[in-house]
């Protein structure tokens, strides 16, 4: 069987793609955002010793880890309704990834800390300094540089796992190209299109957090 | 001794094995020939069985039942189509991708496919006259006031990713509708349960499903969208078998044998089951 080529529906519709990658990036930088901030916290709370602080942050990340991305978000938009909690299909799809995204990057983050030596911790106490002042002064910076990769390539997983959003009718690109696809049935074109499309912007990514890691942390080891 | 000749030894077995595929092929061909591109009746009468395309994955059109045999409306009509022609009914599970293709290629006399009459479709096949049909409406709460597209502005609508009735809907909504669109039927009636959506497209089949999950007399069909039917396809050269389906077919509506296949299947009223204009 032959198969005819056409990429004529595909660009044709590029507009509408356009507008759905740059959501897939919205939700993408805001889940990793908000999410790297709440994992901060989470990985500060983990490692301060404290049992009431540590336990349920166990249970959170562990929860979110062993579960799959899509229950979470068929969760967040069909199952948080029936609590009185009803969210938008965009909104519900940024709840999901951010708390997906914390969970993983709680981890990172605490791997970060703990690669800071314990003796420039004790360093800072024995200069007077408050142990929160001793975070963000003294341990903050170096365990951002020893896992930054590990968070650049958390965020790609994230960009790339937004196309899971599209069973909750977000108008992300995959989404976008489903629907492209059902009234075109150019599936081989859709599919290579948003694929090369999705590679050009996490790609584009990867290459943009490599300035800011030589900028940001660009001091002697 | 006898084998001197080195180069004699291989080439016996090699015309022998080009004889035995020739005749392997010739073989094939012709029971490929008997067996499947049966075009008239009375081809089909004289090989002694009526070889018809049916789904199993379309209810309560297409399913398997407990024997795992086809079964439901479309089948109940396949039955009917042989026992009319006086052979015994030999029925291939297709699919909505491969239907097409099996009877273009012979594998099949017809399909009774839950094939909706559309004119991309009727470029490839030959259709019947319609046997069954449904029809898509908006359904929404009983206190919603929808009487049509116009009061759909501000609501959010959930419909299966460009269905026909997403298609038909959405050229006919104003600005300022919502419309969201899901992978399936399944996501749609989560969505109406959960709240996430005011208004579904519906069929007269979906509404049983849907109203498991919603409870019965909240919702009502508002307007309608469109009207499908289905006829029986025969391949572009078989005219006179397409004749002979219609003459069955017509005889079925008039002494009402459709009609009961409809209540005992679908069990909501038949729509007008006529040609759509093209």
């Amino acid at each position: 069987m032959t198969y005819a080529v056409d990429f004529t529906p595909v660009f044709a519709a590029f507009g509408a793609l356009l507008t759905g990658l740059w959501l897939s990036i919205r939700l993408a930088a805001l889940a990793a955002a908000i999410g790297g901030a709440v994992a901060l916290l989470l990985a500060a709370g983990k490692l301060s010793g404290k049992r009431t602080l540590r336990a349920p942050v166990d249970a959170y990340v562990e929860l979110i880890r062993n579960t799959p991305l899509l229950v979470q978000v068929f969760f967040v938009f069909f199952g948080l309704p029936a609590l009185g909690m009803r969210l938008r299909p965009d909104t519900a799809a940024l709840v999901a990834l951010t708390l997906n995204a914390a969970a993983y990057m709680t981890e990172i983050m605490r791997a970060g800390i703990e690669s800071v030596s314990r003796t420039q911790v004790e360093a800072g106490l024995a200069l007077g300094l408050h142990r929160l002042q001793v975070f963000r002064l003294i341990v903050l910076v170096p365990a951002l540089r020893a896992v930054f990769p590990a968070l650049t390539s958390q965020f790609n997983v994230l960009l790339l796992g937004t196309s899971v959003v599209s069973a909750i009718s977000a108008d992300e690109l995959t989404h976008v190209g489903e629907y492209i696809v059902s009234l075109t049935y150019r599936s081989f074109e859709v599919y290579v299109t948003i694929g090369a499309m999705y590679f050009v912007a996490s790609w584009a990514f990867a290459l943009l957090f490599g300035v800011f890691e030589r900028r940001l942390f660009a001091y002697p080891a | 001794m006898t084998f001197t000749t080195s180069e004699r030894f291989p080439r016996i077995p090699s015309s022998r094995w080009f004889a035995a595929l020739a005749c392997a092929s010739a073989a094939i061909i012709m029971l490929a020939a008997s067996v499947a591109c049966a075009q008239t009746p009375a081809e089909i009468k004289a090989r002694g069985k009526l070889v018809v395309g049916v789904m199993v994955d379309v209810p309560p059109y297409a399913i398997l039942n407990e024997d795992n045999k086809p079964d439901g409306y479309d089948a109940d009509i396949a039955k009917l189509l042989a026992k009319r022609m006086g052979v015994p009914l030999d029925m291939v599970v297709v699919t909505g991708p491969n239907r097409i293709p099996y009877l273009l290629t012979g594998k099949v006399d017809m399909l009774v496919a839950v094939l909706g009459i559309i004119p991309e479709r009727s470029k490839l096949v030959l259709f019947s006259e319609p046997y069954s049909g449904f029809s898509q409406f908006v359904w929404a709460p009983k206190s919603a006031k929808v009487t049509g597209p116009a009061d759909l502005k501000g609501m959010t609508i959930g419909v299966p990713r460009a269905n026909t009735a997403d298609i038909s809907l959405s050229k006919i909504v104003p600005p300022g509708t919502n419309i969201l669109r899901f992978d399936d039927d399944a996501s749609v009636r989560q969505a109406l349960a959960a709240g996430q959506v005011d208004v579904v497209t519906a069929s007269t089949t979906s509404i049983p499903a849907m109203e498991r999950l919603t409870g019965k007399g909240k919702y009502e069909r508002k307007f309608d969208l469109n009207t499908q039917v289905e006829g029986v396809a025969v391949r572009p050269s078989a005219t006179e078998l397409l004749a002979w389906v219609n003459e069955a077919i017509s005889a079925w509506k008039a002494d009402r044998t459709i009609e009961k296949i409809n209540d005992k299947w679908v069990g909501a009223p038949l729509p007008d089951l006529k040609m759509p204009t093209q």
